[in-house]
């Protein structure tokens, strides 16, 4: 009993984190009408940079955290403004050709950082203690990072909702035509969500690299972590998107601790299969067509 | 003509100077010439899904690792000879592909790449966790022999899946998977059985990446679950397939060819940046030259795609013998109280409708009365929350819209729906092929209906070149092509000029005359009133007026629907 409940506790943490992972992901769709398939890719180079800021300058991954969302925004920022901005059919031709590129893009992110920091498995080590509740003990690390995580998720949803930029974000994230008839910078802001999202990956990258351990070709897994959630919670549905977190946390410990980790990575898989499948418009509520 | 035989010619002089090296040259050549090979042949396959069905999947190397683990094991287990390991692996692929097919391919877009992404990761995991095919550790067991024999088949191989994705666009089977890349629910519209056409594709493609990864197995005599699932395998796929041109039968070839040669030569010189180079030029195409090479070529008219069965033969004279004219007024079609909820709002509430052969009733009513969803409940687009259709004397059990189109309910849309890549030819001839099996009775068929709408010189245009009344036109003209017992005419004559109008009421004429029961929308009365025998006017999706169209006009129900209440009789009615 005591085994289910530190999973159930354990789950409910690396919500928090899948949730900022996703949340980058999402915003990025719901402007774009696009995955980037490069996101995971992004998540393990934030990961991986705050791994050299820490074996380098001895920074600990909290403070690595923002600098390596500033970096990704900049590398995502310069992805739209430089490539994808200049595709310009529209409708599902537009679509597939973003899609293609990021799927380019990803293999670029993952193979350009095997050439900086190699093929192994690397980890920051961080605050390895463990907090004690009772007859439960919860890893300091996971705590910290999903506290850190879901803050950050928090404040990105209430500069969402409540500031103009925010809003013009939201606007243009249902209707581009709309949002550009009341003159909102369409263009900025597809560069804006993009970089935002990327800077959220990137954030959860350097607090991801202390819970488990990266390789460069983790990314792809990542994507699709990160879509399964998107695809389960529903698009801008702030609650949908923490629930599916929380069930893909709870999912993802349980089937590691029953089933053993290999099995867990296939579990994942399935779930979002079984996900596509039962919903094929996802959550979201649309058809996703390209 | 002439340009097919140039380009058989080119070809064959291609394969067999291949060949000869292959044979001649040096083991490293001929090594060479299998990994170019090889990626023709993976990019014909994952074209065909990619490309021709409109599925981008980013899970084809599952399919080409399946068939490598059946060929091995078929060889290593059971002692199967090389051939038959190799038809085995096509086999499997097939029988994987066969219901996985049913599920992933209602996916679309994104979601189908994706799952299919996936799809990929669990097999390797699961072939990992195997033991008879040696886990995480591989496989090994006797390689081919000869190096310069194992790559004289595979290039054949692959010069006749080559030949058979040239001849699939060239049959009714390319015709439809066409169809259904451009629009789905056009393509059901016309009678094409738009699910197993897909899955059929699917297949095709599945058992073509297996023969890819069979072969890969056999020259290399090792496998295992990192390299027979390799992300780079599907990398190229998609490269070469998009360099060359996404849905074109010479884009795999000319991408296949120069990227696995580009491919194989960062591999020898620069391995750590092979990625690079490669995700930078898929980036770079799709971001700078969309349509590949042969896009370029295209627009130079060389190795153009040639319609299907084209051109249309000579139109004799229209057919002597009238069809027996069916019992005027037995109604062909009658719906009793049919009605659909969205959400909370009643499109449909209970409405009857008759049409009786050789008649037209025109369906009109003001923007949201419900008649375009009265329709698409007719052809089975939407289904019935209440109510039933009878149609030609039996009640009509849920069938989905291609069987009904078949069976003689033909449909236009209220937005014209053509398929964008085919000509007015093939739009046509689509319809009439699922109609007739017999492949002169269609080309007949279809060129008596164009040259009855006065479409028959405009044969060649795609509808992008044809005016918005002519697409109108040609909408029509494919609802013809079935032959239907009752056509569905959604606000047809939108958007028409005066003298397409006459070209659709005299095709509208001889339909009816051959027995037709016509329904049409119509915003715009004057445009069906000289042909409407009776008229139904819809509001809030209930039927307030129905019969002879002059009657109907001056009912005053009709008037206020139309026109609203004026406002001294509102205050009449508010005193």
């Amino acid at each position: 009993m005591l085994t289910v409940i530190t999973l159930a506790i354990l789950g409910l943490l690396w919500g928090g984190v899948y949730l900022l992972m996703a949340t980058g992901l999402n915003l990025i769709y719901g402007v774009m009408k696009v995955v980037n398939l490069a996101h995971g890719d992004f998540i393990v180079l934030g990961g991986l940079l705050a791994l050299s800021l820490f074996a380098e300058v001895g920074l600990n991954p909290l403070a690595a955290f923002p600098i390596a969302a500033l970096v990704m925004f900049t590398i995502g920022a310069g992805v739209q403004f430089g490539l994808l901005e200049h595709i310009t059919a529209a409708g599902s031709e537009g679509e597939l050709r973003t899609l293609l590129a990021t799927f380019g893009l990803s293999y670029v992110v993952a193979n350009a950082s095997f050439l900086v920091w190699g093929s192994q498995f690397q980890s920051v080590p961080f605050l390895e203690g463990a907090v004690q509740a009772g007859p439960i003990a919860i890893p300091a690390g996971l705590l910290a990072a999903s506290l850190a995580a879901f803050a950050t998720t928090l404040l990105i949803h209430l500069w969402l909702t409540t500031t103009i930029t925010g809003k013009s974000l939201h606007a243009t994230a249902q209707s581009a035509l709309g949002a550009a008839s009341c003159g909102i910078d369409v263009r900025r802001v597809r560069m804006l969500a993009f970089g935002l999202g990327s800077a959220m990956a990137g954030g959860a990258g350097a607090l991801v690299i202390t819970l488990i351990p990266f390789q460069t070709s983790t990314g792809g897994e990542l994507t699709v972590h990160a879509f399964t959630l998107i695809a389960l919670g529903g698009l801008g549905n702030y609650a949908g998107a923490w629930l599916a977190a929380e069930l893909l946390g709870l999912t993802e410990v349980f089937a590691q601790f029953y089933l053993g980790s290999n099995a867990a990575a296939a579990v994942i898989y399935i779930v979002f299969i079984a996900v596509l499948v039962v919903r094929p418009q996802g959550l979201l509520g649309q058809a996703g067509r390209v | 003509m002439r340009d097919r035989l140039i380009e058989a010619v080119f070809l064959g002089t291609l394969l067999l100077l291949a060949l000869v090296i292959t044979r001649s040259g040096s083991a490293y050549l001929a090594q060479t010439l299998f990994n170019a090979g090889l990626a023709i042949l993976l990019a014909i396959g994952w074209n065909v899904i990619g490309g021709f069905t409109g599925y981008v999947s980013f899970g084809q190397v599952s399919f080409f690792g399946v068939g490598a683990y059946v060929a091995a094991l078929a060889t290593t287990r059971l002692a199967l000879p090389w051939p038959m390991a190799i038809a085995a692996a096509a086999l499997g692929a097939i029988i994987l592909a066969l219901p996985l097919g049913l599920i992933m391919l209602r996916l679309s877009g994104i979601f189908f790449a994706l799952g299919m992404f996936g799809l990929a990761r669990i097999l390797q995991i699961s072939v990992s966790a195997m033991r008879v095919t040696g886990g995480p550790m591989g496989m090994s067991f006797d390689a081919a022999e000869d190096p310069h024999i194992c790559a004289a088949v595979m290039l054949l191989v692959a010069a006749a899946a080559l030949a058979a994705t040239w001849l699939m666009l060239r049959s009714r089977f390319g015709l439809r998977l066409l169809a259904i890349r451009d629009d789905a629910v056009a393509a059901s519209a016309s009678g094409v059985h738009v699910w197993s056409v897909k899955v059929l594709a699917f297949c095709l493609s599945a058992a073509l990446a297996a023969v890819g990864g069979a072969l890969y197995a056999w020259n290399l005599g090792y496998l295992d679950p990192s390299s027979a699932f390799n992300g780079t395998i599907e990398l190229q796929s998609v490269l070469m397939v998009t360099a060359g041109g996404i849905g074109t039968v010479w884009g795999p070839l000319v991408g296949g060819a120069t990227i696995s040669v580009l491919s194989t030569f960062l591999w020898a010189r620069f391995p750590m940046e092979q990625q690079i180079v490669l995700g930078g030029l898929t980036i770079l195409i799709a971001v700078a030259m969309p349509g590949g090479a042969m896009a370029a070529l295209a627009r130079r008219g060389v190795l153009r795609r040639t319609p299907v069965w084209a051109p249309p033969p000579a139109v004799t004279a229209a057919p002597a013998t009238a069809p027996a004219m069916p019992d005027k007024r037995a109604p062909v079609l009658r719906c009793f109280n049919l009605g659909i909820r969205f959400g909370g709002v009643l499109a449909v509430k209970a409405v009857d409708l008759v049409a009786y052969p050789a008649e037209m009733l025109a369906v009109i009513g003001p923007n949201g009365a419900g008649k375009s969803t009265l329709f698409n409940l007719i052809s089975a687009f939407a289904r019935p929350a209440t109510g039933h259709i009878v149609f030609d004397g039996k009640r009509l059990p849920p069938l989905r819209p291609e069987r009904l189109a078949r069976s003689g309910i033909a449909r236009t849309f209220q937005t014209s729906r053509l398929f964008a890549s085919l000509t007015v030819w093939e739009t046509v001839l689509l319809a009439a092929l699922s109609l007739h099996r017999n492949r002169r009775r269609a080309r007949t068929e279809a060129a008596r209906i164009l040259a009855q709408v006065g479409l028959l010189e405009q044969w060649r245009e795609v509808p992008e070149t044809l005016p918005p009344g002519r697409q109108r036109l040609l909408e029509i003209a494919r609802a013809l092509a079935l032959q239907p017992k009752v056509l569905l005419l959604d606000e047809a004559m939108a958007g028409m000029s005066a003298e397409e109008i006459a070209r659709v009421h005299a095709a509208l004429r001889h339909a009816m005359a051959g027995g037709c029961a016509v329904v049409a929308i119509e915003h715009v009365l004057p445009a069906i009133a000289p042909l409407a025998a009776r008229v139904q006017v819809l509001d809030f999706g209930v039927t307030i007026a129905e019969g002879h169209p002059h009657a109907v006009l001056n009912d005053p129900a009709v008037i206020t629907a139309y026109l609203g209440v004026e406002l001294e009789d509102a205050a009449d009615v508010a005193a």
